[in-house]
This record gives structure tokens, C-alpha cells and sequence, in this order.
């Protein structure tokens, strides 16, 4: 397949990845039965339905140890005539659905195209997808889901921990499947739940699926970020603050709207302040502190200010080159390491060059 | 050296460019793209003639362009640059913060 194919593809399945709509529960179900038939077994007897990754992974948990665990999830479950204790799950049967045909797939395509080939046709169809759904969004729910189970100190929780690992990602899996066809006779199953559902789980008896996200919200690199609401939010309620990537802990994102320089200074804990900081703007911050004007050149100003039990906040002002339609021109801050002395060595630090080696002829 | 916002280009020798480079695959519309946006679309485009995106087979986010005829970066928001015949390493914006470093959102 030649470049424009790939990107297609990669294209259509990062949307895939993306997608906010409800799920489309019997295409998902359709493809469940597919993968379970690939890894030689007999379809699970029931598939039960979730509203998040966090209730799926609850409701496993709940399903395995037979225990009451979260009330909400206990009713979506009762209402699907799944109660714990009496249901049973059977096996994980996760790497004979998943893992097995994904390696079986992966080794044929290697042997097709020889490892350079394999290298540059991962690149075209999985990087973009990798990073945009793998690396910014699984990694950050993922840890989110943990610290959450984590904090229920009891037999549920460890197991949700557990459940978290055993999960097959549903439309993030779009991260590697964009490497493969739809019509990959081993991988099709996987990918017709991919293009349907979120996160699912494999047992012998019952097949766990879960809900796409209602809203999901990037940024221009693509990392979770919203200032209104949750970045990625699930239609049963689950949802996560962030900010360019960085997730905010619920109580600290309801103060966010009414964040003063001083509430900042006060705050003790680093982590929390620096979320703060990054929501108030720098800028605003600088202008409403103490804030001192180091030095300035050519390349910009340099702007320090010292942070109580933290680094100094160590700031680089400058000049878009490129006026805005209306003649001005916008000004902006890049924060660069507290060891930078001028303007210049800060820009140059935002390149990875030495102030001496960074001398652009030319900026647009 | 150039910059178009938040992307660097730097000339090196052609005897500095590491061996084994592959072309970088191109994207849908079948564009040599060194960065995108992912929530504007804008992307900084190499365009010309005799010119090549290219990158390390394992190391997808290690960027050089080769220009043997004549090169020009293009992105909706920023003006266009011209790049003389040469090889050149493709450098993204990066911020500081305090534990991690990161990219530079255009």
C-alpha cells in the first residue's frame, strides 16, 4: 500500500480513537463473537454493558470476588441480571483474544516487508496514532483508574487494579491496529469492537464492554486539556480534569475558576501550585507578583520570580514574529530552566542550542 | 538557521546526515509534514523541487531535510521560508517545567 493509503488509514483509525459517539453496541457484540472465534473459543454466554473504563473495570473486579462493591455499578449489573456472586465470569481469556492474534499478525507483516520496511510502515500508520491515544490519553487514565482503585483500601480495589491490566482497550487500541487492515482475517474481530466501544474484557463466560467517552478535549499537541469541565468525560458520570496533559485532582479543579496570585503563593502542595500556576497563566502571575525583569536583548525579556519550597519560575517573554491579521503582534512566555541568565539563552534553550550557536537569519 | 513558529531548521554538512535515513511517510494529501497541530490542523510543510523529508527508521521524530533543487516551508499561521540547496535538522520548540520537558504547543 503506498503513503496516502497508510495515512488513510491512520487517519480513519485515530478518529476511531477518538470517537465520542455511544457505542454501537451490536457491531461491537458481532465483533466480540468474531475474535472469540478466532481464538478457537465458543462466544462468551452473556455481554454485559458499562458506561466507563472505571465502572468496567469496578464491575469486573465485582463480578470476580463475588463482593457488593460500588452501589452504582451493583445496579447497572443487576439490571443486566449479572449480580456478583452469582455470575460467573469464567477464565481471562484476554491474550488468546488479543494478544495471540495481535503477535501472529505483527510476525507476518514483518516477514512481508523485512524489518526496515516494517519500521517505516509502523512509522506511516501507528506513530501519530500511538502517541495520540496511548501515550496522552490510556496512560493518563490508566493512572488516574489506579490511584482511584488504589485509594479503596479492600479486596474490590485490588482487584480493580488488577482488572486494569486484563483490559483490552477497545477504540484505543486504534494505537496498533492502524497498523493492520479491517480485513485482516485474525485481527477483525478485535477491530470491529475497536471501531464500536471503548474499553472490554475477555472471559470465558462474560464479555464486559464499556461506552465511549462523551467528550474529549485536546489540545494542540493533542493532550487532554479543557478549562470548563472534564477533558474526557463517560456517559455514566466518570470523568478526569486536565490541563495540557497534566490531570488536575477534582477538588483542585472546582478552585480553578476563582484562582487568585495570592491563593497560588499560598498553596503548599508543589504539584497542586503548579497546575495553579499553569491555569492563572504565567504571565498573569508574573504581572500580579514581584516579579524581577532580569535582562533583555534582541531575543526577548527574561523574567524571574522566586517560588516559596519550589524553583524559581524563570520565564522568557517573547515577540510573534509573524504579525496577527489585524497588525499587532502577540506576545507570549516560554518558561525555560532557572539556570538561564539572558533572553537569548532561554530561546536558544527551547531548541536545545547554545546561546551561542542559536542565530536565526531568518523568523516567521 | 531558520525558525517557522515553533519549529528550527538548522543547516548541517551532508556528511553530517546519519546514515540509513528513510523517507518520511506523507500524510493523507500526501505532504512532507515536520509538525501538526492537533487541534488547529495547521501544519509547517516542506514544499519545492528535489527535496526530501527524512528521518531514521527507528527514530521517527528525528527529522532532516535534504533540498538538492530548492526548498520552502510553509504553515498557515506563519510566513513562508525558503531554504537554499543543503542538508538541515529539523529542531521542535520544547518549554521547561520543572521534572519534565515539553513540546511546544504551535
Amino acid at each position: 500500500m503506498d503513503d496516502i493509503g497508510l495515512a488513510e488509514r491512520a487517519e480513519s483509525w485515530l478518529a476511531a480513537g477518538l470517537c465520542a459517539e455511544p457505542a454501537d453496541r451490536a457491531a461491537a457484540e458481532a465483533g466480540v463473537r468474531a475474535a472469540y472465534a478466532v481464538a478457537g473459543l465458543a462466544a462468551p454466554d452473556r455481554i454485559i454493558w458499562l458506561g466507563s473504563p472505571a465502572a468496567g473495570a469496578a464491575a469486573v473486579a465485582m463480578l470476580s470476588t463475588g463482593t457488593d462493591g460500588d452501589p452504582y455499578v451493583w445496579e447497572w449489573l443487576a439490571e443486566q441480571d449479572c449480580v456478583p456472586g452469582r455470575a460467573e465470569l469464567g477464565a481471562s481469556v484476554r491474550s488468546k483474544v488479543r494478544t495471540g492474534p495481535w503477535a501472529r499478525a505483527r510476525s507476518a507483516l514483518v516477514a512481508e516487508l523485512g524489518p526496515v520496511g516494517y519500521a517505516r510502515h509502523s512509522v506511516a500508520t501507528t506513530r501519530r496514532c500511538w502517541q495520540q491515544l496511548a501515550d496522552r490519553i490510556v496512560t493518563p487514565l490508566r493512572t488516574r483508574l489506579t490511584e482511584q482503585f488504589a485509594a479503596d483500601a479492600d479486596e474490590v480495589g485490588a482487584a480493580a487494579q488488577g482488572a486494569l491490566l486484563d483490559a483490552i482497550l477497545g477504540q484505543h487500541d486504534a494505537a496498533w491496529l492502524a497498523a493492520y487492515g479491517d480485513d485482516s482475517p485474525e485481527l477483525a474481530g478485535l477491530a470491529r469492537v475497536a471501531r464500536s466501544a471503548g474499553w472490554w474484557w475477555a472471559f470465558e463466560r462474560i464479555a464486559v464492554l464499556t461506552e465511549r467517552p462523551d467528550q474529549v478535549h485536546r489540545d494542540n499537541l493533542g493532550r487532554l486539556h479543557h478549562a470548563g469541565g472534564p477533558a474526557l468525560s463517560y456517559p455514566d458520570g466518570f470523568g478526569m480534569y486536565a490541563w495540557r496533559g497534566m490531570p488536575v485532582p477534582d477538588d483542585v479543579a472546582a478552585q480553578l475558576p476563582e484562582l487568585t496570585a495570592d491563593r497560588i503563593r499560598s498553596e503548599s502542595n508543589a504539584e497542586v501550585r503548579r497546575v495553579m500556576l499553569e491555569y492563572f497563566g504565567f504571565d498573569r502571575y508574573l504581572s500580579e507578583s514581584e516579579a524581577t525583569r532580569v535582562q533583555s536583548d534582541d531575543f526577548g525579556v527574561l523574567w524571574r520570580l522566586d517560588l516559596p519550597g519550589d524553583e524559581p519560575l524563570v520565564m522568557v517573554e517573547v515577540v510573534n514574529a509573524t504579525p496577527e491579521p489585524d497588525g499587532t503582534r502577540r506576545t507570549y512566555f516560554l518558561r525555560v530552566p532557572p539556570t538561564v541568565r539572558t533572553a537569548r539563552a532561554g530561546v536558544a534553550w527551547t531548541f536545545d542550542l547554545t546561546e551561542e550557536q542559536y542565530a536565526p537569519q531568518q523568523q516567521t | 538557521m531558520h525558525r517557522q513558529g515553533d519549529v528550527l531548521v538548522v543547516p548541517i554538512a551532508p556528511a553530517d546526515l546519519p546514515p540509513g535515513l528513510i523517507d518520511a511517510p506523507r500524510d493523507r494529501r500526501h505532504r512532507m509534514v515536520l509538525a501538526l497541530g492537533e487541534a488547529t490542523g495547521h501544519a509547517h510543510v516542506l514544499t519545492g523541487e528535489r527535496v526530501a523529508l527524512l528521518s531514521p527508521p527507528e527514530e521517527p521524530d528525528r527529522l532532516y531535510l535534504l533540498v538538492e533543487g530548492y526548498g520552502r516551508l510553509v504553515h498557515e499561521e506563519h510566513g513562508p521560508i525558503s531554504l537554499t540547496p543543503g542538508a538541515y535538522r529539523v529542531v521542535r520548540q520544547r518549554e521547561y517545567f520543572p521534572g519534565a520537558i515539553r513540546f511546544v504547543a504551535d
